[in-house]
């Protein structure tokens, strides 16, 4: 009798201990969902723009926005990347999660070629080939000759890529070399003013480089650098280059002082320890200040609006601004988001090689 | 192989001076420690050595010639930092190699020196490993290896052992001594630890504020250190020190009266007595009260209160024999007392002190 009494006492302490237990369990299920609730409503405004421009890329004709190809397609892509990050999050084990990313897709790839599959096409993407684009475009407008229309004259689209990889390109490269070298000058020696001169630069970096549109203007005017595009990249050199400085002093300061003076007590000269030593410590770094200072040059649009004239000149951001701009003629939204994908391509590539780098920038760490 | 003299060396770093003025000479062969608290100027002393701080004053010379403006890559030193400094992109045998790139050997001729030394220190096995897949200990041998692949003449080390465990310390302290033995390269270690200088050099520099205070084998600072601060730095636990006064042949401690033998003092000194040198007795020398007792493994360390002062008393053997709030009376031997003048903190070479009985 006794016995019992005690073992109903000890179910009894058990029971409530599972209630506890099962009571935890709901608040966190409940914190979990209203976060990711709260992530993807956030997320949804961010992403259904890319869709868009994805979806008119490929699919939009002449005659304007498509609606017919535009909803379904979100409709379908949408709730199959939400479906992706939340078994992302419910996924047990990696295989279990790459299980159900593949049968996720597997349906939305069956689903959407069902669709929409019949309207996708190519034919936006012709001013990859068409070297005219007057003539790939406003043909009918052309046809018309009507004198009203002062039509802007297209460069080939190769010729806005090669320019913008130029500017990007070149821009890149003077930076990274001025920035190690500096960061490191900066990072290990002593020398008068060199506090306010790191402050000085930091300010610098803060103002907005609008106002310096029309100084700079006549400057490249006096100088016989307008309408070029060593002109423009020479700008952008100069607006990046403080806090490529700044970040680049940061990796410095992380390498210690003792793996140098070791080069130095091995046999190597103070430059041969600087390349052989340091610098490999730092790539990270000057693999950040590069992709940073590529998108940089490769998104640059007020400064090329404001410097460059001729149209031989234009870069990728003014060949996409022209396209949206010619109004007159109604926009033809299939081939901006054509061209406006052709545009992001190249960043998009940079930043999904360049990531792991990226993450890594803090490490650099940024302390005066 | 060098033979390393300081003449009249001076460094400063713009308005602060390091060293003022030192004097030093290193036998070739020789393994001296540099021995100091932090910031005695100890490590600046290794990188003028090294060639990576060039000296404000003074000459500095490698066997009789002047190497001041020498640059540290001409200068054939290897060095070994605390922090190891491996190479961290490279692997062990490349790190090793670093200093024979330099050279313009052949490619074989590489390989086999870094075996030799890579061998020397044990490492063989790791040499395909990067740094960051070593141990400390690993690492320490790593650095070794590349400070001695070039035959260097001078072999500094900077605080080699502090970032090591305690048992690892001790034998690298060991493999270290022979390996210098063995090689009878002329070696200067920096350390701030008393136990690392005085088991493994051959002589010891001990320094503060950027001055020497006495160079001598680790015996003569043991026994016969030349100044308060030296006393102080060396032994474990610390010397018991008194500030007492000095006349007509009586010592006067604390207002306890010690009678004066030896070479004659007076005025103001610093009665010094290590804890060691202490023993408890029956009857006689002066009556204490003890404090507090910290085993430490084979010894007892006890703290006594007597009418000289608080004194520290170290009796061999496990196991403590007394306890706290026991009366006692300790006593020592003439010959242990040290007196050093107050002020001028320097040893007066022969002044003992006695216990009068009565």
């Amino acid at each position: 009798m006794a016995a019992a009494g005690i073992d109903a006492v000890r179910t009894d302490a058990q029971r409530h201990w599972d209630e506890l237990a099962a009571k935890a369990r709901r608040s966190r299920r409940a914190k979990d969902a209203s976060l990711f609730t709260f992530l993807i409503a956030v997320s949804i405004p961010i992403i259904v723009p890319y869709f868009w421009l994805l979806t008119l890329a490929f699919s939009a004709g002449m005659e304007g926005v498509d609606t017919r190809v535009l909803w379904p397609s979100i409709f379908i892509l949408v709730p199959a990347v939400v479906a992706t990050w939340v078994w992302a999050i419910l996924a047990r084990t990696r295989r279990h999660a790459m299980t159900g990313w593949g049968v996720i897709w597997l349906v939305t790839i069956v689903i959407y070629a069902v669709v929409v599959g019949p309207d996708l096409h190519l034919y936006n993407f012709r001013f990859l080939y068409i070297p005219e684009f007057n003539t790939a475009y406003r043909e009918i407008v052309a046809a018309e000759d009507n004198p009203e229309f002062s039509l802007t004259s297209f460069p080939s689209v190769w010729t806005a890529f090669w320019n913008s990889l130029f500017i990007a390109g070149a821009a890149t490269l003077i930076v990274v070399t001025i920035s190690s070298l500096a960061g490191y000058y900066i990072s290990r020696f002593q020398y008068r003013f060199r506090g306010s001169s790191l402050a000085t630069m930091l300010v610098l970096h803060a103002f907005p480089t609008t106002v310096l549109l029309i100084p700079i203007f006549i400057v490249m005017w006096q100088i016989g650098l307008l309408d070029t595009l060593t002109g423009v990249m020479l700008v952008i050199v100069g607006i990046e280059m403080p806090f490529a400085v700044f970040i680049m002093k940061g990796f410095f300061d992380a390498v210690p002082w003792e793996i140098e003076m070791s080069a130095l007590t091995d046999g190597a000269t103070r430059r041969q320890a600087f390349v052989k030593v340091v610098l490999p410590q730092v790539s990270n770094g000057m693999i950040a200040v590069a992709v940073f200072v590529f998108i940089r040059g490769w998104e640059e649009f007020i400064f090329v609006l404001t410097l460059l004239s001729s149209n031989v000149r234009w870069t990728m951001s003014l060949y996409t601004f022209f396209v949206t701009e010619e109004t007159n003629l109604g926009v033809d939204y299939g081939i901006v988001s054509a061209v406006g994908l052709f545009y992001i391509i190249p960043s998009f590539l940079l930043y999904t090689i360049a990531q792991k780098y990226l993450l890594q920038m803090t490490v650099g760490g940024l302390k005066g | 192989m060098a033979m390393i003299e300081f003449r009249r060396i001076r460094k400063e770093f713009g308005d602060v001076t390091v060293i003022p003025d030192m004097s030093l000479t290193i036998d070739d062969g020789e393994f001296v420690s540099l021995l100091g608290p932090s910031g005695c100027g100890k490590s600046t002393t290794l990188f003028m050595l090294a060639g990576i701080y060039l000296p404000s004053g003074g000459d500095l010379l490698f066997d009789g010639a002047r190497v001041n403006e020498v640059e540290a890559r001409d200068r054939n030193v290897g060095i070994v930092f605390q922090s190891y400094a491996l190479y961290p992109h490279m692997t062990v045998f490349k790190n090793i190699a670093f200093p024979l790139r330099f050279k313009k050997l052949p490619d074989s001729e590489v390989s086999r020196r870094v075996r030799d030394a890579a061998e020397l220190v044990r490492v063989t096995e790791l040499l395909e490993r990067r740094p960051e897949q070593l141990s400390g200990g690993q690492q320490q041998r790593v650095a070794l290896a590349r400070a001695l692949v070039k035959d260097p003449a001078l072999l500094l080390l900077d605080e080699p052992l502090s970032n090591l465990d305690a048992t690892l310390r001790l034998a690298m302290r060991t493999e270290i001594k022979a390996l210098q033995e063995r090689l009878k390269v002329t070696t200067v270690l920096v350390t701030h630890d008393q136990v690392e200088a005085t088991t493994m050099a051959d002589r010891i520099v001990c320094m503060a504020d950027g001055r020497i205070e006495q160079i001598g084998t680790p015996d003569d600072l043991y026994r016969r250190p030349a100044s308060r601060f030296v006393a102080a730095f060396v032994g474990s636990p610390p010397i018991n020190l008194l500030d007492a006064d000095a006349a007509n042949g009586r010592l006067v401690v604390n207002g306890h009266r010690l009678a004066l033998e030896g070479e004659p003092a007076s005025g103001e000194v610093i009665l010094g007595i290590r804890p060691e040198h202490l023993h408890f007795m029956a009857a006689g020398g002066v009556a204490c009260r003890i404090e507090q007792i910290e085993p430490m493994g084979r010894e007892t360390l006890y703290v006594a209160d007597s009418p000289m002062g608080r004194l520290r008393v170290l009796e061999g053997g496990a196991g403590s024999r007394h306890a706290p709030g026991d009366s006692l009376r300790v006593g020592f031997l003439p010959e242990h007392v040290l007196l050093f003048e107050r002020g001028r903190e320097t040893l007066i070479p022969g002044a003992r002190a006695a216990v009068r009985d009565g």
